[in-house]
């Protein structure tokens, strides 16, 4: 049961990889959301642990529905063109996706876990991380770095409650809240960029040098 | 003690909101900021002679390195605070900001310093990350002030780079309290109980969390070549804040590297954490030393000059021996203290001539004969001219360095910083003394302005000739911060 989720994570991510446009981006995010909400309840039920539970929640409400909805918001009162300018296109993306993950296996191998779901949870754990950090650098949309940011946190978050059953619970909420500020900070500075430069393309944004 | 350092820039941050005139909040906000540096000396002295406190369930852990960062950033903040007065009312005067606006200012400027004071004291390595990723999400918005297109840019690409860095960083961290569970105890991300068995702790997991550590908070800390936000945010920020950002808040996540760096070299011994610090602060050095030379903008100037620091400090910490380390410990005092003296000199000569521009800028000495001369002081000071304090620190690790046989090390440090000054005083000389621009006259400088560079020209020159006096004690200082 596990690995399906954990495999659903992996498709979910590799479907942020190929979409073009704004909503569709968002759309993916909720589905990884909505996985990582499973495998957190599961694993609340099953270790009768009622502060991963309140984490679950938590990850359902935050990454599920509060957060997708500020973005498309957002997306909605600046109304630039949807596009998110793929710097590298899909089919190419989704190769690099491919290698990332593949990377990401030899990683986890590396330190020292090589069987059982553990290993394939670091290794999905690792690509989310990656495929993220390579979202941000490949697309020309503000959005699709504060995007990036979220599904790197995703699989960091993935890692942690595999790695050790999670942090401890204070530190795990007092991440959520930082996390949560720091979209809402992310989409006022989007809102500025567009107000200031009518456009929100991070690959133009290139005044400072030197 | 601790309780009154936290509360005071909470405190003020409450009163930003009741408080209606700008200028009495700057006047309240300079003073708290001197109880908070007055409680924070008071913190220090009770720490090296008492030991370590622990509060509320180990959440709250000073010790002496605590103590020291948060010495640090208390002296900034009140010399900046205290030069935010004058700075704002100018803005204020010349109509770039409203009332409104200084009001916000002095509420984030609060939070900024509260979350930047909070990150030393805490205990438990997940809230420090918390505390370190909040300081960034504050102080994009003084970086993005004045709402320019540059300004908005800087802090965009401030806040993005930050936050992946600092991702890895907290990778790093989840990988530290791994290495700790496999001992079997009870979960924890305290730092106090991971170093008592750092010994026990899984060698290589440690090695693979060291490198996400250094590369998170390095970004964060302006190390090379993860520093690229570092020139932006720095030349767009407001001046009192440029000198926090620059002074201080590179400082808070070269604390949080020693924090690992202390666990690391329990564990895994000393060879590994040093080849990766000197060679990062290597790689800043000569970075920072090419950028330096070409460079055409004076905040930008100053901001690279802040990456070379930095590299000294990661070079001195690296090399590892008590002189070296007491150097690294004394130069992040020293730097901090220089650099916002210069930040605050800059930034009174931007607000005269409106421009960042070097080669619009002539004839400084004329103009503001005050600013003038304290600048020409403040660059042979940076630039580690004796009798200032930065002399003393480079020496100690450049010393540190030939003692411990690291000869290339040493002989890259004298050429990086003797190029850095010659390229510092080609650029501050023409500045400084330079025809004056058409249509510049002489314009006289509050007193209220000056007595800020005296208070931080005080510990720059007074250190600078009084440590050959009390080594003994500066090393066993170092050796106390280090021990945890």
């Amino acid at each position: 049961m596990i690995e399906l989720i954990l495999f659903g994570i992996l498709a979910a991510t590799y479907l942020l990889v190929i979409v073009k446009r704004m909503p569709a981006l968002i759309q993916g995010f909720r589905y990884q959301s909505f996985f990582i909400f499973l495998i957190t309840l599961i694993a609340g039920l099953t270790e009768n642990q009622p502060g991963l539970l309140i984490v679950a929640l938590l990850i359902l409400a935050l990454k599920v529905f509060i957060i997708p909805f500020v973005l498309n918001s957002i997306a909605k009162k600046i109304s630039v063109d949807e596009n998110l300018g793929l710097l590298i296109n899909a089919q190419l993306s989704l190769v690099v996706a491919l290698l990332l993950t593949y990377f990401s296996w030899v990683f986890s191998g590396m330190l020292g876990f090589n069987n059982g779901h553990i290993s394939i949870a670091i290794t999905v754990a690792f690509s989310v991380i990656f495929i993220g950090g390579f979202l941000m650098i490949s697309r020309m949309k503000a959005f699709t770095q504060v995007l990036g940011l979220l599904i790197m946190e995703n699989g960091i978050f993935l890692f942690a409650s595999f790695l050790s059953g999670g942090m401890p619970f204070f530190v795990e909420i007092a991440i959520f809240l930082d996390v949560f500020v720091s979209v809402i900070i992310m989409g006022l500075f989007v809102y500025r960029i567009n107000k200031l430069f009518t456009h929100i393309d991070v690959n133009k944004l290139s005044r400072l040098r030197g | 003690m601790i309780n009154i350092i936290l509360g005071i820039p909470v405190l003020l941050a409450i009163l930003t909101l009741l408080i209606k005139k700008q200028r009495i909040l700057g006047i309240l906000t300079s003073i708290g900021y001197l109880a908070v540096l007055f409680d924070s000396i008071l913190l220090f002295r009770r720490v090296l002679i008492s030991g370590n406190i622990k509060l509320y369930a180990d959440f709250i852990y000073i010790d002496a390195l605590s103590a020291f960062f948060i010495f640090v950033i208390a002296i900034v903040a009140f010399a900046s605070s205290f030069y935010s007065v004058g700075y704002i009312e100018r803005d204020i005067e010349k109509g770039i900001i409203s009332d409104r606006k200084a009001k916000i200012y002095y509420l984030l400027f609060n939070l900024f310093c509260c979350s930047m004071l909070f990150a030393p004291a805490v205990n438990n390595l997940g809230i420090l990350w918390v505390a370190i990723e909040m300081t960034t999400l504050i102080s994009a918005f003084l970086v993005g002030f004045y709402n320019s297109k540059e300004s908005v840019e800087a802090a965009w690409k401030y806040i993005i780079i930050c936050s992946v860095g600092i991702i890895f960083a907290l990778l790093g961290t989840i990988l530290f309290s791994y290495a700790f569970s496999l001992l079997g105890g009870a979960k924890t991300l305290n730092w106090s109980e991971i170093v008592a068995n750092a010994a026990n702790l899984d060698k290589n997991i440690l090695k693979v969390a060291f490198i996400f550590i250094l590369v998170g908070y390095g970004t964060k800390a302006g190390l090379a070549p993860m520093h690229t936000w570092l020139p932006d945010a720095h030349s767009q920020a407001v001046a009192p804040i440029s000198a926090l950002l620059s002074g201080v808040l590179l400082k808070t996540a070269i604390y949080a590297i020693l924090r690992f760096g202390i666990i690391i070299i329990k564990a895994v011994g000393i060879a590994y954490f040093s080849h990766l610090m000197i060679l990062l602060g290597l790689v800043s050095l000569g970075i920072s030393c090419a950028f330096i030379l070409v460079q055409k903008d004076l905040k930008r100037l100053l901001a690279y000059s802040s990456i070379e620091h930095v590299g000294i400090i990661a070079i001195g910490f690296g090399l590892g021996s008590p002189l070296a380390i007491a150097g690294a410990i004394f130069h992040i005092f020293n730097h901090a203290v220089t650099k916002s003296f210069m930040f605050f000199g800059a930034g009174n000569i931007v607000s005269v001539y409106k421009k960042h521009n070097i080669n619009a800028i002539r004839g400084v000495i004329k103009v503001l004969p005050f600013t003038g001369i304290m600048v020409l002081i403040g660059v042979f000071a940076l630039t580690g001219f004796p009798p200032f304090a930065i002399f003393l620190s480079e020496i100690l690790i450049i010393a540190a360095a030939f003692t411990s046989d690291s000869y290339l090390i040493a002989a890259l440090l004298l050429l990086f910083l003797s190029i850095i000054f010659g390229a510092f005083i080609y650029h501050f000389g023409k500045m400084l003394f330079g025809n004056l621009p058409k249509g510049m006259t002489r314009i006289g400088e509050p007193l209220s302005g000056k007595i800020v560079f005296l208070f931080l020209l005080l510990p720059i020159t007074i250190l600078g000739v009084a440590v050959p006096f009390i080594k003994e004690d500066l090393l066993w200082i170092a050796q106390r911060l280090l021990q945890g």
